[in-house]
């Protein structure tokens, strides 16, 4: 089991935005969170990795406690994710992007990095193959010297993966990645969200389009912070419940 | 293709040419005025390139010039009271100030953009009155017998020192911010929340920032410290600070040339040659500032580039008589 989620709970003032929420995702799964505007997607992405502490709960990460570690040690431990609302560095080209994000691995120190040593070199030109391998993955290579906040927005979304998947996570979340984007865009992203998955990297999807329900191997359904279904993909579209928080009370 | 050739040395060039002239220069011109307000600008320009340092992680440090000050009043107690020779007080300062930029640091990491410049005004604020108050420091008045850094009254030995400690200064400044820690500087910017989601410890760097830019300006403060008959408060209060600031954001923030080309044209020029003026001098800059952020918005060093590449493109098609492609369209 690679992540592990219990009984977390985070409240905003009155508001309980997340409650007494439970999950798992294992090993090599792609795992869809879904849920209408304002259920506590994000939220639950943002208590994984320290963004805010819950108020209550705990979460496993690869057999460690990470409740309430700070971003860039959960970035450290191998989570990467993407955001919704700025995906990416805007006054960076693509490539710049990418390799700003290879922060962690390779990592050079401080003085390395300073005196310009051979070690820091040899890291910099790793890093900039690799950064290369991963724009080609996800189809932006022909954009990699283009500022990105000049990229349309499809684009813009690939890049933000480009850039999670530079940090070269155990667990990549992935927020709203089709948001936003034209048919052929969605087409190319769940291509490459598939590629992604079959390189072994294990993926956590917050999404409302209900398209990305194909791609995932279990999908967990919430609403108002709570967990209101838990099953296959195939059997989300038919459940009572489901249909009900996305519609409405009378569909039920 | 040859084009690009020309552009790419032309920043070197003029770099060289720039050390050269000023390394000849007492050489031509013996005024100990000049040289005087030369060895200032030096200082300035230091001030004000590890300043715009400090803003490429987003922040705004309203406190430069009182470290400025750390680094000055360290260097002067530690000569006058231990008389210990400059080439200790002067690296002594600069730890000093870099130090107390790390303690300031710490609770000021939490802070971002205007909080920040809020934040650091007042330290900086608080810090001249601790200056003023105290009796070790001198006070208002401020102290004086410090062992002078060259026995000579020349100022020729303080002009040189002064150049290859700016030189120095300018090019570690510069080695910190193009390398992959600038990068790093620079995402925080941008976005501190994407900057951690990749493992990039932003309160680290952020401290790290201030504490490199506080060094630098503390050691161009120990060293003036060494230089000028009496030390004072008044020389690294607000004003200072909101000098440098001005000195930046005229020369352009976006540019590493931005501070050593508004420092020279907004401290020497109007020292220089309208020093009877100087009553007016706060809205000079005021002026100039305005002009600026109608017509350049990327400040002089913008400009300067632009005219230097469509000049360039010109040449280019008289020397070829043909249509040679608009380089800064491509941009």
């Amino acid at each position: 089991m690679l992540l592990k989620i219990s009984d977390l709970t985070k409240q905003f003032g009155g508001l309980t935005a997340v409650n007494k929420f439970d999950m798992q995702v294992n090993q090599g799964e792609i795992v869809g969170l879904i849920g209408p505007n304002g259920a506590g997607k994000s939220t639950i992405y943002n208590l994984i990795t320290g963004v805010y502490p819950p108020n209550r709960g705990r979460v496993i990460f690869n057999g460690k406690d990470i409740t309430r570690m700070k971003p860039h040690r959960v970035a450290g431990l191998g989570i990467g994710r993407t955001f919704q609302l700025n995906p990416l560095f805007p006054d960076f080209t693509v490539l710049q992007n990418v390799s700003a994000s290879f922060h962690l691995h390779p990592h050079s120190s401080l003085f390395d990095i300073y005196f310009n040593t051979p070690t820091y070199r040899k890291n910099e030109s790793i890093i900039r193959e690799q950064s290369l391998k991963i724009l080609r993955l996800v189809g932006l290579e022909k954009v990699k010297d283009d500022l990105a906040k000049n990229l349309p927005h499809g684009f813009q979304k690939m890049l933000g993966v480009a850039r999670a998947l530079a940090t070269q996570p155990k667990l990549l979340l992935l927020d709203e990645p089709l948001g936003g984007m034209n048919p052929s865009e969605i087409e190319f992203s769940l291509n490459s969200i598939e590629k992604m998955r079959q390189q072994g990297t294990t993926i956590m999807i917050v999404e409302h389009n209900m398209q990305i329900l194909d791609l995932c191997d279990r999908v967990i359904v919430i609403s108002f912070g709570q967990k209101i279904y838990e099953g296959l993909p195939q059997e989300v579209r038919e459940n009572k419940e489901v249909i009900s928080a996305y519609f409405g009370g009378e569909h039920a | 293709m040859k084009r690009d050739g020309i552009n790419k040395w032309i920043k070197p060039v003029a770099l060289v040419g720039l050390i050269i002239i000023l390394a000849i220069l007492p050489l031509l011109f013996s005024s100990p005025y000049l040289l005087h307000v030369l060895i200032l600008t030096f200082i300035y320009t230091v001030g004000a390139v590890s300043f715009r340092t400090i803003t490429i992680s987003g922040q705004f440090p309203l406190a430069h010039a009182a470290f400025m000050g750390i680094g000055a009043y360290t260097a002067a107690m530690a000569s006058r009271y231990l008389s210990w020779p400059p080439w200790v007080t002067i690296p002594m300062g600069a730890i000093a100030a870099g130090i107390i930029g790390i303690v300031f640091g710490y609770p000021f990491a939490r802070l971002r953009t205007l909080y920040y410049a809020m934040g650091s005004l007042f330290f900086g604020m608080a810090i001249t009155y601790i200056v003023q108050s105290l009796k070790i420091t001198g006070g208002y008045v401020g102290l004086t017998k410090i062992q002078p850094l060259f026995s000579s009254v020349s100022r020729v030995p303080y002009y040189y020192f002064f150049l290859v400690l700016a030189l120095f200064c300018t090019v570690a400044l510069y080695r910190f911010e193009f390398s992959r820690i600038g990068t790093n500087l620079k995402a925080i910017a941008q976005s501190y929340q994407l900057a951690s989601s990749v493992g990039i410890d932003e309160a680290r760097y952020r401290i790290l920032v201030v504490a490199v830019g506080c060094f630098f300006v503390g050691l161009v403060g120990a060293a003036f410290a060494h230089y000028t008959p009496i030390v004072t408060p008044s020389t690294f209060d607000l004003s200072a600070t909101l000098w440098l600031a001005m000195y930046v954001l005229i020369g352009g923030i976006n540019s590493f040339a931005g501070p050593i080309i508004g420092t020279p044209i907004l401290y020497f020029i109007p020292q220089y040659y309208f020093s009877n003026l100087r009553a007016y001098s706060p809205f000079i800059p005021a002026v100039i500032l305005i002009i600026i952020a109608y017509l350049m918005p990327k400040g002089l060093a913008g400009l300067i580039f632009m005219l230097n590449s469509r000049y360039l493109d010109r040449l280019w098609f008289r020397m070829n008589g043909k249509g040679a492609t608009h380089a800064t369209e491509n941009q």
